[in-house]
């Protein structure tokens, strides 16, 4: 008897989310199949996604060789936002790390005036990180959201303690959201809902917290994996949100990746391949290299 | 659905600080309330007492003994204390608990034999808490096995597979699962024996005011699936109605969801929807958040 190889097919749909505006938009999301199942019926209208990492102060524990691509930029954030343009990447990643109040405590203004400016520098949509300290985000993601307005920009992170007032300045100056939380797929669902009650899900984007290679990464994918199979196979409204890794920060913090430009460029890779396989939709990457790396991996199948 | 009241447990503050202050009252008012409420046996959950086990227990036991009628669980992991409550108790006792662990199979369990009474074996063994229905069948069998050369009968015998959070990340609605699927074949594995749950740690870590209507459902669902016991609040009203059958429009819901079968929410009230929600949950077929009951 001839063999037939079985083909699944599934009921979810995650919710497809445009960021930026016009003739630099760029949509997230939207498949109805599982991560690289092309032997299952479904598809994916917006495959992985890439974008690279620009911070809005010269990182002082990058090693040299995760410099070099942007020595010549990297204490201008507009300039090495350009850089980034020229190796083809879908969108850019500025990470506000100077307003952290335990770095340079920098302020709102400033941060919203750079943003700004590097947003209307380049020509792919801008992905905005705060530093994270949840009190000093609320300052500056709503600042940031308020400058930008219309500008449509990838905001985040938003999390359990400060959804409420970021969200709204978010979604009042019309951009989306990424909406954050620690490693625990219950607490990403909670989040979901009570965002969701006023900010419409199709402009939330996950962040499940994304580890290195070596340092956890293991249950970053296990999260993605499960958060996309929820949703794709069981129709939960909660998980149908794509899913952004933002990885290449991490990754270069691991002793592996300063050895070596070598090793670092295969830690940020595997760890990049490997969340992308477990379901990530659009992956942050800081070297250039890993970029081409991924792509000839992935695209070469 | 045998309901073994759990409110005298040394977690509570007030009762920690009344055994050791030797406050009569707050214990027998505790018991009483519980009997009042239709419990069928008081737990005495004394934890490891350290400190004057002996008389402790016999303490404990004879407060009780003077204001309520029930039988009671005697709740430690102290073999001595266990003893002394054993021997004080005027009606046949339940021990609660033994398990597969050497310690408690050498300690314990001869125990059960010696006072002739209903003890509580857990599936815990030396390896830890077994996971599956197959790792839980396993160990059971096990356990059993070595209780009924002792010469306990499996009449005498109420397994407890030992109910987990529903909440804790990734895999808290699995082990609820395991624990329904466990004690629906319970049956079959070991005819003759009991069963019971430590209910309430289903709701261990969900806010406070979520938790009666995880505890309710989550009985519902255990005694459709033939549960005999368990040791839950009796003060919740609530509970102590649908598990007597005096709403049997909810417990039929409940039944539903089970089945599998549609249930159409918009013609339910909100108190029916929170159930159906809830049951849901713990079947695994929505993922748990905090706000299960908001989406």
């Amino acid at each position: 008897m001839e063999y037939k190889a079985p083909v699944e097919s599934y009921s979810g749909v995650v919710r497809e989310v445009v960021i930026g505006t016009g003739g630099k938009s760029l949509k997230i999301g939207g498949e109805n199949i599982l991560p690289f199942h092309f032997f299952d019926q479904g598809s994916n209208p917006n495959p992985p996604k890439y974008a690279l990492e620009v911070v809005d102060m010269k990182p002082d524990d990058l090693p040299e060789h995760a410099v070099e691509p942007f020595r010549d930029v990297i204490s201008d954030p507009v300039k090495w936002a350009k850089k980034c343009e020229t190796f083809g990447v879908d969108a850019v990643s500025l990470f506000l790390m100077s307003t952290d109040p335990a770095v340079r405590d920098g302020s709102a203004d400033a941060a919203a005036r750079l943003v700004k400016e590097v947003a209307e520098a380049i020509n792919v949509p801008l992905i905005v990180y705060g530093s994270g300290d949840e009190k000093k985000d609320v300052e500056v993601l709503s600042k940031v959201a308020e400058t930008c307005r219309g500008m449509n920009l990838l905001v985040g992170p938003v999390v359990k303690e400060n959804y409420e007032t970021v969200g709204r300045a978010i979604l009042d100056n019309g951009h989306a959201a990424i909406a954050q939380t620690p490693l625990d797929i219950n607490l990403l669902k909670e989040l979901n809902v009570k965002l969701s009650k006023f900010f419409p899900p199709e402009r939330i984007v996950i962040d499940p917290l994304s580890s290195a290679l070596g340092y956890g990464m293991e249950y970053s994918f296990s999260l993605i994996e499960r958060v996309k199979q929820i949703g794709i196979m069981t129709r939960d409204s909660m998980t149908m949100m794509p899913i952004i890794a933002n990885l290449g920060g991490e990754c270069w913090k691991t002793k592996q990746a300063k050895e070596s430009k070598k090793q670092g460029l295969l830690w940020e890779g595997i760890t990049a391949l490997s969340l992308l396989l477990a379901g990530a939709n659009i992956v942050v990457l800081r070297h250039p290299e890993t970029l081409g790396l991924i792509r000839e991996t992935l695209e070469a199948r | 659905m045998v309901i073994i009241g759990e409110n005298i447990h040394v977690i509570a503050k007030t009762v920690s600080t009344a055994i050791r202050e030797r406050n009569a009252k707050v214990i027998q008012e505790l018991a009483q309330a519980q009997a009042k409420a239709g419990a069928d046996y008081i737990d005495l959950n004394v934890g490891p007492m350290k400190k004057d086990p002996e008389e402790t227990m016999q303490w404990l036991v004879n407060t009780v003994q003077e204001v309520v009628d029930l039988p009671l669980s005697i709740d430690t992991m102290n073999p001595v204390a266990m003893e002394a409550g054993l021997k004080a108790c005027k009606k046949r006792p339940l021990l609660n608990s033994a398990s597969g662990k050497t310690e408690s199979k050498e300690l314990m369990l001869p125990l059960a034999k010696k006072y002739n009474c209903d003890v509580v074996i857990s599936v815990m063994t030396d390896k830890g808490m077994p996971p599956d229905v197959d790792s839980k069948v396993e160990s059971i069998l096990d356990t059993v096995a070595y209780a009924n050369e002792l010469g306990i009968p499996n009449e005498d015998i109420w397994v407890d597979p030992i109910v987990l959070p529903v909440s804790t990340a990734g895999e808290g609605q699995r082990f609820a699962v395991a624990c329904l699927e466990f004690i629906r074949i319970l049956q079959d594995v070991l005819p003759g024996v009991k069963s019971t749950v430590g209910l309430s740690n289903v709701s261990n870590g969900v806010p406070t005011e979520l938790r009666p209507l995880l505890n309710r459902t989550y009985l519902i669902m255990l005694q459709r699936h033939g549960l005999y016991s368990a040791i839950a609040d009796p003060l919740d009203e609530e509970l102590m109605k649908l598990v007597r059958g005096e709403m049997p429009k909810i417990v039929d819901l409940i039944g539903k969801v089970m089945d599998k079968e549609e249930v159409d929410l918009s013609r339910l009230t909100p108190q029916e929807v929170n159930y159906v929600k809830t049951a849901k949950v713990l079947l695994g077929e929505t993922l748990y958040s905090d706000a299960w009951l908001e989406t």
